[in-house]
């Protein structure tokens, strides 16, 4: 029979195999946790995203920076919908079919290449909630670009970081629910002109499904 | 676990906490992802499709012949949820759960892939081209002789008509519709008495609704539509009153005011006794002739109480009742039909409505489709056993089997399965290899009702006409899966291409079907247009009033009612095979939904019970739980107890639809199949199935199992007035009237 003593430290070990073995399970899988050791996100969480190799690498900068382009003009279920979706192959094609200058870049090429299968383009999610989260898109855009009348490019910020000034979108933010949450809990003008503030929702059952 | 010195509390502190984080681990992504999965994107989607917004397209629900027009939620290319169709007359935007669960077959992880050829016994992987060569050779007219049957459940629209030219055109011989919870009964009686095989039965129109056993809310001929008809019948300004009589509540008489119990099978006695009662009034004295006035004449409170079991009283009050509240229904569902007497059941309740002078007002003739061709064709069980016959004789060459599982349905003593063995060439279309599949040469990988096109009739249309259009909701999960009318054309084809060569595909030829009837509907509209606006309103609607019936044409002996048998000692209590809203005839019993929603009545999941009045079981001394062995002379099915108030105390109810050997991994090994075990009895007018007058003994096997249910420990509402109820003999039925709701 085992003694009181020998038993708790074999119940300890029973405890912490499963507790120990969920992040080893997790290191099988595609996704690694973070970005390089010791790396940072852009609000100070050390949690940068991976660098993901799209099959296309898509200069945001270009459009975005360069070009002026709003965000919304190209992701423009996000003002729509819970997700922002990626713009569909012809909005691509509605202006690169105009633009000869760089038709002859790799990256343009491989966009007609899709274009001319018409297949769509196998982008990879950069920021993919767990499944029991809710996010809402249209109601976050609706509160800051259009009742705030904040610039599209900062409201999109504050969860992308600044994503006009990369090439392919990396994950910047913490974007865990304590990083929600502590937004959330702030003051927010309820539109541009009044002094009325509100916070965002506290309830579980808002964002958890 | 005392000898090892860890107290139960600590086993399950560990197993407990062990399991939660084993839980946490095995959940997958618990945290933000980042180049895990791919975004869903499109290269020049429609302007209405919004990636995360919904859009609603409408088709038919296949899961019962009754045809609801139903709407899918289709988000990002995949069906979600399916709805009912506002524009549909059937469905009214309403659909019953069996509707929903249709997204289940859809997604069954039990989906057959690929066509499946037998080869040394086993059913193997295959390949189109090998299936279709099997399949063609099969159909192939020759000069051998020997029936090449196409047997199919309940067919009505295209997929019937092409099925019809399959067999004008030489490749079939015959084609056999076979419904194993058929009402076959009820449409000869009222073939002979009124002419047409399904009156129109208007619920709203009625003030007082007497059902023998009609489950017109729960697992009737077309529960959506009858459920709306009857929420008008209560909510009106005259709220109509429901008296039920039959020998095992069904959910309909669950809702009745007025649940009367009644001995299997004498319903048509007390549909005599009411005659005569109602008889008795001067407007009613010449409603019918001498002769079948003198049938009805015996038919005494005593002697009807006698032979039924229910009290005398009922019968003046139940009369009265409904001669005060004109215009009213009587109803007759599957109970009195299945007996050796059923068609003299039928006929008898049948009568009651042209004394009551329904006829015309809520009792009608349904109005003409304008392509009879569509209109739907009824399935038999007497088809099944002259088919079996012949099957047995070693008349049929071949058999290809759609949309029903006649081996699972069919009752031991048929033998339908080594039958079934003669036949040199046998193929079924399936979504899941289910019974009948298991036993075929050529198993072929089916669309799934969300997957294809089609057009359905309903029968018993009460508003109008309406073809209903069904369309894919989504691309086609498994690419080896094909429709069953592009094989159905294909077949055409190879006979007769001439007239089919035309026709690329199954669509091609519904397409330009549908264009043909557009000067019924819309002459004004293009072609595509009138195709475009058919699959987007799911319905071809026309406004038709209905017609008259014609007077009764009845002789005594369509209702001459037998001298009830005796007692049986070795077999003492009658078996009722349940047909429940859940599981109808039991193709529903793969689909997860349908096992766990609770059976309306006793709340029991995934599992059969044997339904036994609280009385007899206290005399017998069996408990909820016990197991018991039902046996009749056919066979024995073993099934847990469950005490039923709502049962005939000399009755014991088994529902229809579990038991499958062989139906992918949710119905498989999931309770009895209670059809096996039935004797061969059969109507005797139109040789269809007696389903309900097998007799069986129980026997106590000893064993005590708990019963999976949702409700509480005991069954009466929980020793609480939960809903407050009077026996039947405290109340006067005649100041019951409907009242006005103010």
């Amino acid at each position: 029979m085992l003694k009181w003593s020998q038993f708790r430290a074999w119940r300890l070990s029973v405890l912490l195999v499963p507790l120990l073995a969920a992040p080893l399970a997790a290191a099988g899988e595609p996704f690694q946790q973070g970005g390089p050791i010791g790396s940072q996100t852009s609000d100070g969480y050390n949690a940068l995203g991976p660098v993901v190799t799209q099959p296309i690498e898509f200069p945001h900068y270009i459009h975005v920076e360069k070009m002026g382009i709003d965000c919304l003009y190209c992701h423009t279920y996000a003002r729509r919908s819970a997700v922002s979706g990626i713009p569909r192959l012809n909005k691509c094609m509605g202006c690169h079919q105009n633009i000869e200058s760089v038709k002859d870049k790799p990256r343009i090429k491989k966009l007609f290449e899709y274009w001319e299968k018409q297949q769509a383009i196998p982008w990879k999610k950069v920021h993919d909630l767990p499944d029991f989260v809710r996010f809402n898109h249209e109601r976050h855009i609706q509160r800051f670009i259009f009742d705030q009348e904040r610039p599209t490019r900062e409201a999109c910020g504050y969860c992308h970081g600044d994503v006009g000034n990369m090439t392919t979108a990396r994950r910047v933010k913490a974007i865990s629910m304590g990083w929600c949450i502590s937004c959330h809990e702030k003051d927010h003008k309820v539109d541009a002109v009044s002094l009325e503030t509100s916070h965002g929702p506290g309830d579980c059952w808002q964002c958890h499904k | 676990m005392s000898g090892s010195g860890i107290s139960r509390r600590d086993f399950m502190q560990i197993v407990g906490l062990g399991g939660a984080s084993a839980a946490l681990a095995g959940c997958g992504n618990t945290s933000i992802e980042s180049g895990a999965e791919l975004v869903e994107s499109y290269v020049q989607p429609e302007n209405f499709v919004v990636p995360g917004v919904g859009v609603y397209y409408a088709s038919t629900c296949t899961q019962c012949p009754s045809a609801c027009g139903i709407m899918g939620r289709v988000r990002e290319g995949r069906i979600l949820k399916l709805e009912g169709n506002p524009n549909s007359a059937i469905s009214g935007g309403k659909i019953c759960g069996l509707g929903q669960a249709a997204v289940q077959r859809h997604y069954s992880p039990d989906r057959l892939t690929v066509p499946m050829i037998r080869k040394s016994g086993e059913l193997k992987q295959s390949s189109w081209e090998e299936a279709m060569t099997l399949l063609t050779n099969a159909v192939a007219p020759a000069d051998k002789a020997g029936r090449r049957v196409i047997l199919t459940g309940p067919a009505s629209g295209h997929e019937q008509v092409l099925l019809r030219a399959l067999v004008e055109a030489g490749a079939a011989t015959d084609h056999v519709v076979f419904d194993a919870l058929s009402t076959a009964v009820a449409a000869s009686v009222n073939r002979r008495m009124f002419g047409v095989d399904d009156p129109v039965t208007m619920i709203d129109r009625a003030g007082v609704v007497l059902s023998f056993g009609d489950d017109f809310l729960g697992a009737g001929e077309s529960p959506v539509a009858a459920a709306r008809q009857y929420a008008r019948f209560r909510r009106g300004a005259r709220r109509g009153v429901l008296v039920q009589v039959e020998p095992r509540m069904t959910l309909t008489g669950a809702n009745a005011d007025r649940w009367i119990v009644i001995v299997p099978g004498t319903e048509g006695v007390f549909a005599l006794g009411l005659a005569r009662e109602l008889l008795q009034r001067k407007e009613a004295a010449g409603s019918v002739s001498p002769a079948l006035a003198a049938v009805i004449e015996p038919y005494t409170q005593a002697e009807v109480s006698r032979i039924t079991g229910v009290r005398g009283d009922h019968i003046p009050r139940i009369a009265s009742l409904l001669w005060e509240h004109s215009p009213t229904l009587v109803l007759a569902g599957r109970y009195p039909q299945g007996h050796a007497h059923g068609s003299q059941n039928m006929a008898a309740i049948g009568m009651l409505n042209v004394i009551l002078q329904n006829h015309g007002k809520t009792v009608m003739r349904a109005a003409e489709l304008p392509f009879p061709q569509l209109a739907p064709t009824a399935g038999s069980f007497k088809a099944l056993r002259d088919l079996n016959e012949a099957m047995a004789a070693g008349q049929c060459r071949s058999i290809l089997m759609h949309g029903s599982n006649p081996v699972y349905s069919a009752p031991a003593f048929m033998g339908f399965a080594d039958n079934l063995q003669k036949v040199p060439f046998k193929a079924a279309w399936v979504t899941e290899l289910d019974e009948t599949a298991m036993q075929c040469d050529l198993v072929l990988p089916l669309l799934s009702s969300l997957e294809d096109f089609g057009t359905h009739v309903a029968s018993n249309q009460s508003d109008g006409t309406e073809i209903s259009i069904q369309q894919p909701l989504m691309e086609k999960l498994y690419p080896q899966t094909r429709a069953f009318g592009d094989v159905v054309l294909d077949l055409l084809r190879k006979v007769k291409p001439d007239s089919y060569k035309s026709f690329p595909d199954y669509y091609a030829y519904l397409k330009s079907a549908v264009i043909n009837a557009k000067p019924a509907y819309d002459p004004a509209a293009g072609d595509e247009e009138f195709w475009e606006n058919a699959l987007s309103a799911g319905v071809l609607h026309r406004e038709a009033s209905l017609q008259p019936l014609p007077g009764m044409q009845a002789s005594p002996e369509m209702i001459h009612q037998p001298e009830p048998a005796g007692d049986d000692l070795q077999y003492p209590f009658r078996l009722i095979p349940a047909v429940t809203p859940n599981m109808r005839d039991g193709r529903p019993a793969s689909l997860p939904w349908l096992q766990e929603s609770p059976d309306p009545l006793t709340t029991v999941v995934w599992d059969s019970w044997a339904e036994l009045h609280p009385s007899t079981a206290r005399a017998m001394q069996i408990r909820e739980g016990d197991v018991l062995i039902l046996a009749s002379a056919h066979g024995s099915v073993r099934a847990k107890a469950y005490l039923f108030p709502g049962i005939h105390p000399g009755a014991v109810g088994v529902p229809i639809g579990q038991g499958h050997e062989s139906y992918g991994r949710f119905a498989s090994n999931v309770g009895v199949n209670v059809l096996k075990i039935l004797d061969p009895i059969f109507d005797r007018d139109t040789g269809e199935l007696a389903l309900y007058s097998t007799r069986v003994s129980i026997a106590k096997t000893g064993q005590n199992e708990r019963i999976t249910k949702d409700e509480g420990p005991t069954t009466l509402q929980q020793d609480r007035k939960l809903v407050a109820t009077l026996a039947a003999d405290q109340v006067d039925l005649t100041k019951e009237t409907p009242f006005v709701i103010r």
